[in-house]
């Protein structure tokens, strides 16, 4: 049983094609997170759903109803925008009761509704005060909780946390995902950050100029990605990409550093790559070397401490690589180390085709 | 040679300006001064050489004499026709106004050619509207005059609410729509309450352009409907012991702008300068 | 294109078309009419409806009592806008710092401009009594003898009563917009360029200027145009005399209308006035850099 399904999804602006050609299908209560870089048309691809936009062709279908071309209001979906939408000139119960007002829902009811919502996103006292006596992060959950009161069928959420700190950020993201486990429905997330989209995500649609790059669980693109768009969008620092050759199964980096593959690898001899690395997997080298790990002398350039873990940046195969080690294990640019990296996890990629080996 | 201290200076100046500010204030407020004084004069005050500075007393008798004749009358139709043409003005344009922002409706094109409506002058329209008004027997009609200051205030109230309509945060509106309101509930519940002051402001202007009207009142009135301006030249024409009727009828048409404009006053400027002005 | 229409599709124009409706009614018909009735034969005298060619629009070239009334209002324009102007931005200066009671003095200054130019007009007839009015008595203190000039008979007297009286009403608009554009502009950046040692004249026509003048040339335009219509104020003060002495364009075209009932010549007028605002308004956007 899917709560949303997306067929065949355009959406023109006059020249411009911002969605071309989307297939989604999300499966009951589940939250599915939409991802890419500005201008991919997540944004659009949201407001499509939620019938704010018109779809240029394709159909959308909420609850096993075709809703391609019915009004906002007929779709059964709550939505929760970027700069909350709260209406100034009400206090905070009747934005909260506002959807509820809309439809006629008696005022008993809708009472008993909003304290608790309220109760639920820690907002119980602050029910008669106005928006513009909130601080972001409150203004935040009555949003959430306009939202929630509705118990719609599919939940949208359009960049919720982009306008908040980062400390207020991690906390309302913590938030959501309680919310989304005890209310237990389907619900689309847009963000930009990758971040957001792992720690949210059952589900994440990576987008990309409109299309679908890749679709799947959240370690599943990490580990696995499909495209070389995939591989260098997620994760935290970005993965190291270095030109290479395949050689009678080894990788050749451009200045003849031999990365030799783990056996059973495949990989066509011969030709030209490019080798995807991501920090994480390459570490300081310890005692043995692990089977298909590779083991390498470098010198430590750059030391960019972030708290427990350190990002360091080296020179390999011609390149400047960045890794990422406990934070006791570098002392300063210019020692000398010796790096492991973990082969089995490499990503091979397609040069011509952008596309993952 | 001594030097005057520095804020010594900035007090000079300060007093300066504060004597020229006065004098500017007296010069600009005594012509209405006069004609108040004036409206309470006794004809023996008015008349008199040299001119009487202040009335000796405060007599209402100028204005009662309005009162009697029914002459106070073309205030209160002045009034309907204001207030009326104020409010109809309002709604048609600011849905029209909301039109052009949120749906481009006509495109810059039909925006322009609505703005153009405010350049035409009165003169050169109010003798077509006149044998319109005759054929349809509209003139000297409350419904007549009230439709043509609706139209000829129309053009300002979609220029102005556009500028307030264009500053709702869409999401307000896009989130109505989620919750649950069709297109017109989102505009009582989300757009008037978001333009609410805009709304005042506008309107305070739309009725003191209609109020201060002569010209159209003085072609498509007769004695139904007769504003106060029109009243008030009535009384020009040669017999100068109508200047106490003059000054007594402009007092009367004068206050309610007056009130109007004092309670509303921190609205004035965007209004007065058609939206040129944010603030 | 979607096969199926959205439901909500028509509702903009539902919005829009009764204020549409109102301004077709009273906006464009007019103007089509007077048109049509340009090119007839209309007037007290004839109802002849049948087709007349351009006889009232070339009589037009050769009435001069048409030309002297377009003067007339460019007379009124010329000296009454500039004076507004360059008083209104002197009073905005002088109120732009603070001052004791600034709140109230700037709501009394404004209170000229609100009251109705019918009002404003018979006011100043009042005011301008040869006799009974308090211009002549004070104008006499100051030469030190009495004086009964006829402010609106004489011919040498009744444009500077005219334009004083429009003045008087007007320039507290000026004043009041310039105001609130002189205190939006950023005093950071008069006072960098103070201390850089920059002249008053300097600063304002480089800095001040530049941030005013979008404002500015808007409240220009309005005022321009008001003035070229007036209408109210002479009605009130001259009714058009001495004569025609001072018959504006507007007067002049009422009066043919409503007084000798020349109904195409009037529309002819009235379409001559359109035409000739149209260019001037055209000219001025481009040239104050209005059309964005």
């Amino acid at each position: 049983m899917s709560d949303l399904k997306i067929t065949g999804l355009h959406k023109h602006y006059g020249a411009f094609h911002a969605v071309k050609g989307i297939d989604l299908e999300v499966p009951s209560g589940e939250l599915t997170v939409l991802v890419g870089p500005s201008g991919c048309g997540k944004s659009t691809l949201l407001r499509t759903i939620a019938g704010l936009e018109e779809a240029s062709a394709g159909t959308i279908e909420i609850g096993g109803k075709n809703v391609t071309w019915a009004r906002p209001r007929d779709r059964d979906i709550a939505m929760v925008f970027q700069n909350y939408a709260l209406y100034p000139y009400l206090n905070v119960h009747e934005n909260i009761a506002f959807g509820l007002r809309a439809r006629k829902v008696a005022s008993d009811e809708a009472d008993k509704r909003v304290k608790r919502a309220a109760e639920m996103l820690g907002i119980a006292q602050l029910l008669r005060r106005f928006p513009r006596e909130l601080s972001g992060g409150q203004r935040q959950r009555v949003a959430i909780g306009r939202a929630i009161v509705r118990d719609a069928l599919l939940f949208l959420f359009d960049e919720p946390l982009s306008n908040l700190d980062a400390q207020l950020r991690d906390d309302m993201r913590v938030e959501i995902k309680r919310l989304h486990q005890e209310l237990g429905r389907t619900m689309i997330y847009v963000t930009h950050d990758q971040i957001e989209a792992m720690t949210l995500a059952d589900r994440i649609a990576l987008l990309r100029e409109g299309r679908i790059e890749q679709l799947g669980a959240p370690l599943d693109l990490f580990e696995r990605p499909a495209t070389r768009f995939v591989a260098g969008f997620l994760g935290s620092p970005k993965m190291n990409f270095l030109p290479a050759i395949i050689e009678s199964g080894d990788v050749i980096l451009r200045d003849g550093t031999k990365l030799t593959l783990p056996p059973g690898r495949k990989a066509p001899n011969g030709q030209a790559v490019i080798l995807g690395l991501r920090p994480q997997h390459i570490a300081k080298a310890g005692m043995g070397t692990a089977p298909g790990h590779v083991q390498l002398p470098s010198t430590i350039e750059l030391v960019q401490p972030t708290g427990s873990r350190v990002q360091v940046s080296m020179p390999l195969g011609g390149s400047s690589i960045t890794a990422e080690f406990a934070a006791h294990e570098v002392t300063a640019p210019g020692e000398q180390v010796r790096i492991d990296i973990d082969m089995i996890r490499a990503v091979l990629i397609d040069p011509q085709t952008d596309e993952v080996i | 040679m001594t030097t005057i201290p520095f804020y010594r200076r900035k007090e000079t100046k300060l007093v300066l300006r504060y004597v020229i500010a006065l004098a500017l204030v007296v010069i600009f407020v005594f012509p209405i001064y006069w004609l108040f004084a004036i409206s309470f004069k006794t004809p023996g005050e008015i008349f008199a050489f040299p001119p009487v500075w202040y009335p000796k007393s405060i007599q209402f008798n100028n204005y009662a004499v309005l009162f009697k004749d029914g002459d106070a009358k073309t205030v209160g139709n002045s009034l309907v026709l204001a207030s009326l043409s104020t409010v109809f003005a309002m709604i048609l344009g600011t849905i029209a106004a909301y039109s052009l922002v949120r749906f481009k409706t006509g495109g810059e094109n039909l925006a322009l050619w609505i703005i153009s409506q405010r350049m035409i002058p009165p003169v050169a329209i109010v003798f077509p509207v006149f044998l319109l008004y005759v054929w349809l027997s509209w003139v000297d009609t409350y419904i007549g005059l009230i439709i043509l200051y609706t139209s000829f205030s129309l053009p300002y109230v979609i220029w102005m609410m556009r500028g307030y309509i264009e500053d709702i945060p869409l999401e307000l509106e896009e989130s109505a729509l989620i919750d649950g309101c069709s297109r017109r509930e989102v505009l009582w519940k989300v757009v008037f309450p978001m333009v609410r002051a805009g709304l005042f402001a506008t309107a305070v202007f739309t009725f003191v352009f209609s109020w201060n009207d002569f010209l159209f009142a003085l072609v498509l009135t007769r004695t139904e409907v007769a504003t106060y301006t029109v009243q008030v030249t009535h009384y020009f024409g040669g017999q100068s012991n109508f200047w106490s009727k003059i000054a007594a009828m402009s007092v009367l048409g004068t206050i309610p702008v007056f009130i109007t404009v004092a309670t509303l006053q921190r609205f004035l400027v965007r209004g007065i300068s058609m939206g040129a002005v944010k603030g | 294109m979607p096969a199926i229409a959205h439901p909500d599709r028509n509702f903009k124009y539902w919005l829009i078309s009764p204020a549409i409706f109102l301004l077709l009614l009273i906006g464009l018909f007019p103007l089509i009419f007077s048109l049509v009735v340009s090119f007839m034969r209309i007037s007290m005298l004839e109802t002849d409806r049948s087709f007349a060619g351009p006889v009232n629009f070339v009589q037009l070239f050769h009435d001069a009592r048409l030309w002297q009334s377009l003067a007339h209002t460019a007379l009124i324009i010329v000296i009454a806008l500039p004076v507004e102007l360059l008083l209104g931005l002197a009073m905005a200066y002088l109120f732009l710092d603070t001052m004791p009671g600034r709140q109230i003095l700037i709501s009394l200054l404004v209170l000229p401009t609100i009251i109705s130019p019918i009002v404003a007009g018979a006011t100043w007839r009042l005011l301008f009594d040869n006799r009974y009015g308090p211009i002549n008595q004070i104008l006499g203190w100051f030469a030190g003898h009495p004086v009964a000039a006829l402010w609106t008979v004489n011919p040498r007297l009744v444009y500077p009563a005219i334009i004083f009286c429009e003045i008087w009403q007007w320039t507290p608009f000026m004043f009041l917009i310039l105001l609130a554009a002189l205190s939006n502009v950023d005093r950071s950046l008069t006072e960098a360029a103070e201390i850089d040692g920059a002249r008053f004249w300097r600063s304002f026509r480089y800095i001040v200027l530049p941030a005013i003048w979008p404002v500015m040339s808007i409240a220009i335009l309005i005022r321009g145009l008001d003035l070229f219509r007036i209408f109210d104020i002479i009605w009130a003060l001259t009714a058009g005399g001495p004569g025609t002495m001072t018959e504006t364009i507007s007067v002049y075209a009422y009066v043919q209308g409503f007084q000798q009932f020349e109904t195409s010549y009037m529309a002819a007028i009235a379409f001559l006035v359109i035409a000739l605002l149209t260019v001037i308004v055209t000219f001025a956007v481009r040239r104050m850099g209005l059309a964005k």
